[in-house]
């Protein structure tokens, strides 16, 4: 283990002295602080908040990634070039020892900058309101919905009642000899997929749509959950709003008498605009004391359309901001131990310029991973086994660095990292991959001619 | 194989290594069918011109490189194995040092990855840096430092581990005469501590100095191995040494010596190194052995040729007389001159060595070293001037 410290150590001192290192470090230093001054966002001090967060963790995440990449595959095939590894193979140190020091180096390397940077940020972050000198409403709502870290529940249409209900139909169209001609199967099944999610998603006018939510867990009833949503219309009003009328309350209990009811159910009357995120507060006493609540959406008669209410989700809040950024770094931390993993296993066969070109397009390709895993689902059935055996394990062995795994987001929305997902993100990405690129590194490395030569 | 039982510190059993191709077809023979023995203690030397094979030796050895055939022990092992290594120390060609460390950080990283306790590795480090007399810089980046300075510390850094086998590939390179003259000096003392020592060298001067034994290596094959002084000397023939000699007294040693001969010492003729290690190379470029190293071809280059030919009569010369040629003539000369004189004196005819002898060096030798139309000198003069020089040109030089 002293050993492998050792060779940490000197792959620290070697990192630390790469130009690369100098301009991160410098950049961040500098940039931080600025970009806490001069955003504003959408001119509130959520907008600001937002916004700074956003672009410091992600410019932070992506500085660090290239500087892991570099470093990472620098420190091998540098000591190899300059033949400094001989005089270091040919001491008692096993060879997996030297490629878990200059991974055990990278990784505390860009952690203890990671650290820094994400320090500098959230220091910043929590004094921006009081450098602001924001109102007490806008103080008040940060409050509620940024410096906070809350639980989302979503209930999702049930997609596989969709399909069951689109190949009844297409059943019941062949056998009738209705299909339309010049449609492939496939096509047909599209469109009628789309048109039964729509019937289960669209509120036609005067009637109403229902979401239940469950494991609502560890909220005293004078705190309060959120009702998130967004509208979408078919006919847009003039000035593009929306009546809106929300039960929110245990609707088991509507069988029973009034009087033996439990808890209340609440109703909301708002007028929101559309295509916007809205959210409102509910008191938690609405939730049923199994943690169950529904959420049902009347389409009153003003509207005259139909309305498709989206992401209705319902928040509340399950612990600090500050145990949440710690999360939202941790998650940074896994693609960093994931790519510094990457870089030193290929550079034990490859050169310096192979490496880091294979590292940097690895990495641009897990910060769009879920866009390239979308466009190839849609494939014909050929195409689509090809994809399935050959592309498909690659893209899983990518990192994911894009939709959920991206941590920006969540602290953008206020919303929780789960534990559970982080540990799921750290079991996959740093036990399984990384380490899965780290023993092929040894393997090859252990194989390897250090001083081969090839004429 | 159990490392105390073995017999030698270092084997090679019929080593070969070819270095192939992008290919992978084999190109080069860097070392072909090597069997290397040296013992427990001694101190041994590897000699060759460059692209022999030593250093590709040396390599395959400290498990840098992987046989293509045939195998490699240290101490009875393979270098691989950690508690080997732990007994080699290594100073490679050149030094391959983190140029961002200072001396004694460069210092405590290997003794770190040696595994040394702190204790030992502190305490072993100062006394290195003092050996190695870098104890007032120590705390100056290795970068910094001169090429003999680097040489140094990567001397120490072969020795924190106190090894048993000490591997050095050059060890004079860029080092200045006194540091030379304490690398050898550190050499024999390490020697006379028990260690084995395995050197390689083309600085001839060095390598006779220190070594036991040594081998010579052409064409990744040992053209000739034994004791240095063995080797070197000439066993069919016998060389006198006098000195201070006057005519009447070199008539009284041809007397005396024919009696008793009680004043003159009689040794073999040592040929210098360098004579015999060109010898034997040229010996095998003769045999037209294969080698992937530098070859003299005596040919210049044709755009030098092109560019000069008839413009210099010094230069057409040396164009035409292939460099080869002008090196061997002049090394056998000087051993002809030496060898015409140790025969004459081993028939022990006075005679003949005061006076026909000088004669027919003088009448022989290429480069006259007596001014011979100089009427003022005597002939015993002539003689003494003469004998000095011979004895002085193959001992001294």
């Amino acid at each position: 283990m002293s050993r492998v410290w050792a060779v940490a150590m000197n792959t620290i001192a070697q990192g630390l002295r790469m130009k690369l290192a100098v301009i991160v470090v410098l950049l961040l230093v500098i940039l931080l602080p600025l970009m806490g001054v001069v955003m504003i966002g959408d001119g509130t001090l959520k907008g600001k908040l937002q916004t700074f967060v956003s672009y410091g963790l992600s410019l932070t995440s992506l500085l660090l990634c290239l500087l892991t990449i570099a470093v990472s595959t620098h420190t091998l095939t540098s000591d190899i070039k300059r033949r400094q590894i001989y005089l270091v193979i040919t001491k008692p140190v096993r060879r997996f020892e030297i490629v878990c020091g200059k991974l055990l180096g990278v990784v505390l390397l860009i952690t203890f900058l990671l650290g820094i940077f994400t320090l500098i940020i959230y220091s910043l972050t929590v004094s921006i309101p009081r450098i602001a000198k924001a109102d007490a409403a806008q103080l008040e709502q940060v409050n509620e919905e940024f410096f906070t870290s809350r639980e989302t529940l979503t209930d999702p249409v049930d997609e596989v009642r969709i399909k069951e209900q689109a190949i009844e139909e297409y059943r019941r169209l062949k056998e009738n000899r209705q299909l339309p001609d010049g449609l492939s199967s496939k096509r047909v099944l599209f469109e009628l997929e789309a048109k039964y999610r729509g019937i289960a998603t669209n509120v036609q006018v005067g009637a109403s749509r229902r979401w239940v939510f469950e494991n609502i867990k560890g909220l005293d009833p004078d705190e309060t959950i959120f009702i998130q949503y967004k509208f979408g219309v078919a006919v847009p009003r003039p000035d593009d709003k929306v009546y809106a009328v929300w039960d929110i309350g245990d609707d088991r209990q509507l069988k029973l008498d009034p009087s033996e009811r439990k808890t209340d159910i609440m109703r909301a009357q708002k007028i929101d605009a559309i295509r916007v995120v809205q959210e409102f507060q509910v008191p938690a006493k609405v939730v049923a004391e199994d943690g169950y609540v529904s959420v049902v959406f009347h389409n009153p008669v003003q509207n005259q359309t139909t309305v498709i209410p989206q992401d209705v989700k319902v928040l509340y809040r399950s612990g600090t901001f500050t145990a949440n950024f710690i999360r939202s770094v941790l998650l940074i931390l896994a693609r960093i131990i994931f790519l510094a993993a990457l870089g030193v296993s290929i550079s034990t066969w490859l050169s310096f310029p192979v490496a880091i070109l294979i590292c940097v397009v690895v990495f641009f390709a897990g910060t769009v991973n879920g866009f390239i895993v979308d466009s190839l689902d849609g494939l014909s059935m050929v195409a689509a086994i090809f994809y399935s055996v050959t592309i498909k394990p690659i893209l899983w062995f990518l990192p994911q660095f894009d939709g959920e795994f991206s941590p920006a987001p969540y602290i953008i929305a206020g919303e929780s990292i789960g534990w559970l997902f982080l540990v799921r993100i750290f079991a996959v990405t740093v036990l399984l991959k990384a380490a899965l690129l780290t023993l092929f590194g040894i393997f090859i490395f252990h194989k390897k001619e250090i001083a081969r030569i090839t004429v | 194989m159990v490392s105390e039982n073995s017999q030698f510190a270092i084997e090679t059993v019929s080593l070969t290594k070819v270095f192939p191709d992008w290919w992978g077809r084999a190109k080069v023979v860097a070392v072909d069918n090597l069997d290397l023995q040296i013992k427990h203690n001694e101190v041994y030397g590897l000699l060759g011109p460059n692209g022999s094979g030593k250093t590709t030796t040396i390599k395959i050895l400290l498990s840098l490189l992987h046989a293509t055939k045939g195998s490699a022990y240290v101490l009875g092992g393979s270098s691989r194995e950690a508690k080997i290594s732990s007994r080699v120390g290594y100073l490679p060609e050149e030094s391959y040092l983190y140029k961002y460390l200072t001396a004694r950080e460069t210092l405590d990283f290997y003794g770190r990855i040696f595994g040394l306790a702190a204790k030992t590795r502190k305490g072993r480090i100062e006394t290195l840096l003092d050996m190695v007399g870098l104890a007032p810089m120590a705390n100056r980046a290795v970068g910094t430092y001169s090429k003999g300075m680097a040489r140094r510390i990567g001397l120490a850094q072969a020795l924190i581990n106190d090894p048993d086998v000490l591997v050095l590939d050059e060890p004079t390179s860029g080092m200045d005469p006194i540091g030379t003259r304490q690398m050898k000096d550190l050499i024999l003392g390490l020697a006379e501590r028990g260690k084995t020592i395995l050197l390689c060298s083309h600085l001839l001067a060095d390598v006779e100095d220190v070594c036991d034994r040594i081998g010579i290596l052409y064409g990744g094959r040992m053209q000739m191995e034994g004791p240095v002084d063995s080797l070197l000397q000439k066993t069919d023939e016998t060389q006198i040494l006098a000195s201070g000699l006057s005519s009447s007294a070199l008539e009284k040693i041809k007397s005396i010596i024919a009696a008793e001969k009680a004043d003159c010492s009689i040794t073999s003729p040592m040929d210098k190194l360098e004579d015999f290690f060109i010898r034997t190379v040229s010996e095998a470029q003769r045999r037209k052995e294969p080698t992937s190293g530098a070859v003299n071809s005596g040919e210049i280059s044709g755009f030098l040729k092109e560019e000069h030919a008839g413009s210099d009569d010094v230069l057409e010369k040396l164009v035409n007389a292939s460099v080869d040629e002008v090196v061997s003539a002049e090394v056998e000369a000087t051993t002809t001159e030496v060898a015409e004189v140790a025969k004459k004196a081993n028939k022990s005819v006075l005679d003949e060595l005061t006076q026909s002898t000088v004669a027919d060096v003088e009448s022989e030798s290429p480069r006259p070293t007596v001014p011979l139309d100089d009427e003022g000198v005597s002939t015993s003069e002539i003689k003494e001037d003469v004998l000095n020089k011979l004895i002085g040109e193959s001992r001294d030089e």
